[in-house]
């Protein structure tokens, strides 16, 4: 297993760039609980290793800080042992601990791994939260013309391993529901089409090989149906793929606009899209039983790449003033919002994580190149997902 | 396991086309790997019945046909955001229409490409249309369907690597690719 060592760098710069009014919810941080790792020892690289990830978890999470001092605490040991790593330890809190012993093996990534499955488990426990430590983003790195790959790192940026070796164009990679699956479309042969293959390698299964346009494939939340553009019947319309019968149903019918990026509601009843019948990119949302669409953004010369958070809201990207940003909706709720999470340089496909407080987007860097960046709603600084330089886009945050 | 689904051929059925004459698809499932990396997933319906959109058969010209060299056609240009046919273009395809009334055994596919701003999964949709439209044309020339096949680049195959405007209006084109 390849070593990536790319830090993470945290660039608060970029927050300060945006004025106040850009920014949706300010947070301070004060709302965060403290946590003490002092009683946390780590020996040997790994030990080390474990605790220094642990720590890094639990700042992301957004829910904690690192504080000697703080109220939850972390005690035991993270120690080598004759064939990987032992962790022995119990965290602490106001009226409640939680034994917590496991090991791994010496790799790295395993290290990593398992300091990711502590934080997610103070998480959940001490926060009733979901945890997104051991989560991971996969996305596209396009080098030039028909020339792409995916990608994919843990959710904190390391662990960087180049999925496929095509060198051909590749677009909307989207993870199946189970964490262990992709989707996305391919040119492998020539025309677009859609496939399905194990993260971790493995064959590559054609769901969707129809003439013309086959993209945009999306899992739904009980994993049975695929959302997806199709353009064979003579236009790009949003279909639903029946994994287990192979039955495509279409849901829109619009001969005169073309339709992009279909995501599922969490209950799996209804699918927001793009749609440019009004004759420019909007978000649209069709129910699935009765095909019935409705237009639901207005604000905005243009909306694109819609996410739906488990939580009901819906992340896009917005174009405003010349540029598109990032920006959070509430359908139950109704209405746009006038401010964006983001601001300067275009800000594109915002995908949520599990967590429904964490957005990973990407953002233009000129030069033809652009980066991955993690927003908080919740207003903590913007988190670039990792350092080196590219062309990365289209990321797409795992729901395990 | 699936093993043993590697070759499964996809039904062949027709269409009746409705509106233009390029709603007449010949579709294709995964019709056995190629250098054994793929098999099929999907099932023998490819298409749900009701909405009459069986289709199945053969595969994309550029699969299965032969590039014909040495003919080529200047692309089809378009507006910003637009898959409608400038009157200065439609000659372009008049041209295209001829040679294909000439060479019967001749077939084209005709690529749909876009600028590279907004968004990428739009833009295949909007390239795809932008094919669709001037496969339409085509059709209305008298130019039979089933010679005729669409496919989407979006933003991922620019003619220009610029950002300028001149090298975003060579960007928005059609492109045929004449088979045989």
């Amino acid at each position: 297993m390849k070593r990536f060592v790319w830090g993470v760098a945290v660039l608060g710069m970029m927050a300060l760039a945006c004025g106040a009014a850009d920014i949706t919810v300010r947070g301070t941080g004060a709302s965060k609980d403290a946590v003490s790792l002092s009683g946390l020892a780590g020996s040997g690289e790994a030990g080390k290793l474990f605790v220094q990830v642990l720590q890094g978890d639990l700042e992301r999470s957004g829910w904690f800080r690192i504080d000697p001092a703080g109220q939850i605490q972390v005690v035991g040991a993270a120690a080598p042992k004759a064939d990987g790593l032992a962790v022995s330890s119990q965290v602490s809190w106001p009226g409640k601990r939680l034994a917590w012993n496991r090991s791994c093996g010496s790799r790295v990534a395993e290290v990593r791994r398992l300091a990711h499955q502590l934080a997610d488990d103070m998480v959940t426990h001490i926060k009733a939260e979901r945890g997104i430590a051991s989560t991971r983003i996969v996305f596209v790195n396009r080098r030039g013309p028909n020339n792409a790959d995916l990608f994919m790192c843990d959710a904190d940026g390391h662990g960087l391993v180049q999925i496929t070796q095509d060198n051909v164009a590749a677009v909307g990679p989207k993870w199946d529901r189970d964490g262990l699956h992709l989707l996305y479309t391919s040119y492998i042969h020539g025309s677009p089409a859609v496939y399905r293959f194990p993260a971790t390698g493995g064959r590559r299964v054609p769901l969707a090989k129809f003439k013309g346009l086959n993209t945009g494939a999306a899992v739904s939340p009980d994993g049975r149906t695929v959302a997806l553009i199709l353009g064979g019947t003579g236009n790009p319309e949003v279909h639903t793929l029946d994994l287990a019968s192979g039955a495509v149903t279409r849901l829109t019918q619009t001969p005169h606009a073309v339709e992009a990026s279909p995501t599922w509601s969490p209950d799996g009843s209804r699918i927001v899209y793009v749609g440019d019948a009004s004759g420019a990119p909007q978000l649209y949302i069709v129910d699935v039983a009765t095909k019935r669409s409705r237009r639901l953004t207005y604000n905005g010369s243009e909306n694109v790449n819609p996410s739906w958070a488990p939580t009901g809201k819906i992340a896009y990207a917005s174009r405003r003033g010349g540029s598109y940003q990032i920006a959070v909706l509430d359908p139950a709720a109704g209405g746009e919002p006038d401010a964006t999470l983001t601001c300067g340089p275009d800000h594109e496909s915002p995908s949520w994580a599990p967590d429904g407080r964490h957005i990973v987007c990407s953002r233009a860097e000129g030069s033809g190149r652009s980066s991955l960046w993690i927003l908080d709603i919740q207003g903590d600084s913007p988190v670039r997902l990792y350092a080196n330089p590219g062309n990365w886009m289209s990321p797409d945050w795992s729901d395990k | 396991m699936r093993m043993n689904q590697l070759v499964k051929l996809a039904l062949v059925a027709t269409v009746v086309a409705t509106g233009s004459g390029c709603s007449t698809i010949k579709g294709w499932l995964g019709v056995g790997p190629k250098g054994g990396l793929d098999e099929t997933h999907v099932s023998d319906v490819p298409w749900d019945a009701e909405t009459g959109d069986i289709i199945g058969g053969a595969g994309s010209f550029a699969e299965t046909r032969e590039r014909v060299n040495g003919v080529t056609f200047a692309p089809v240009y378009f507006g910003f955001d637009s898959y409608t046919l400038a009157p200065m273009e439609v000659s372009k395809i008049e041209q295209v229409a001829q040679h294909l009334m000439q060479n019967r055994s001749h077939v084209v596919l005709i690529d749909g490409h876009c600028d590279e701003r907004g968004s990428n999964e739009y833009n295949l949709s909007l390239g795809e249309q932008r094919a669709q439209t001037v496969c339409g044309y085509l059709v209305s020339l008298g130019i039979d369907s089933g010679r005729v096949q669409t496919r989407s680049f979006g933003e991922e195959k620019p003619a220009s690597s610029g950002r300028s405007e001149e090298a975003y209006r060579l960007n928005r084109r059609g492109e045929f690719g004449i088979y045989k």
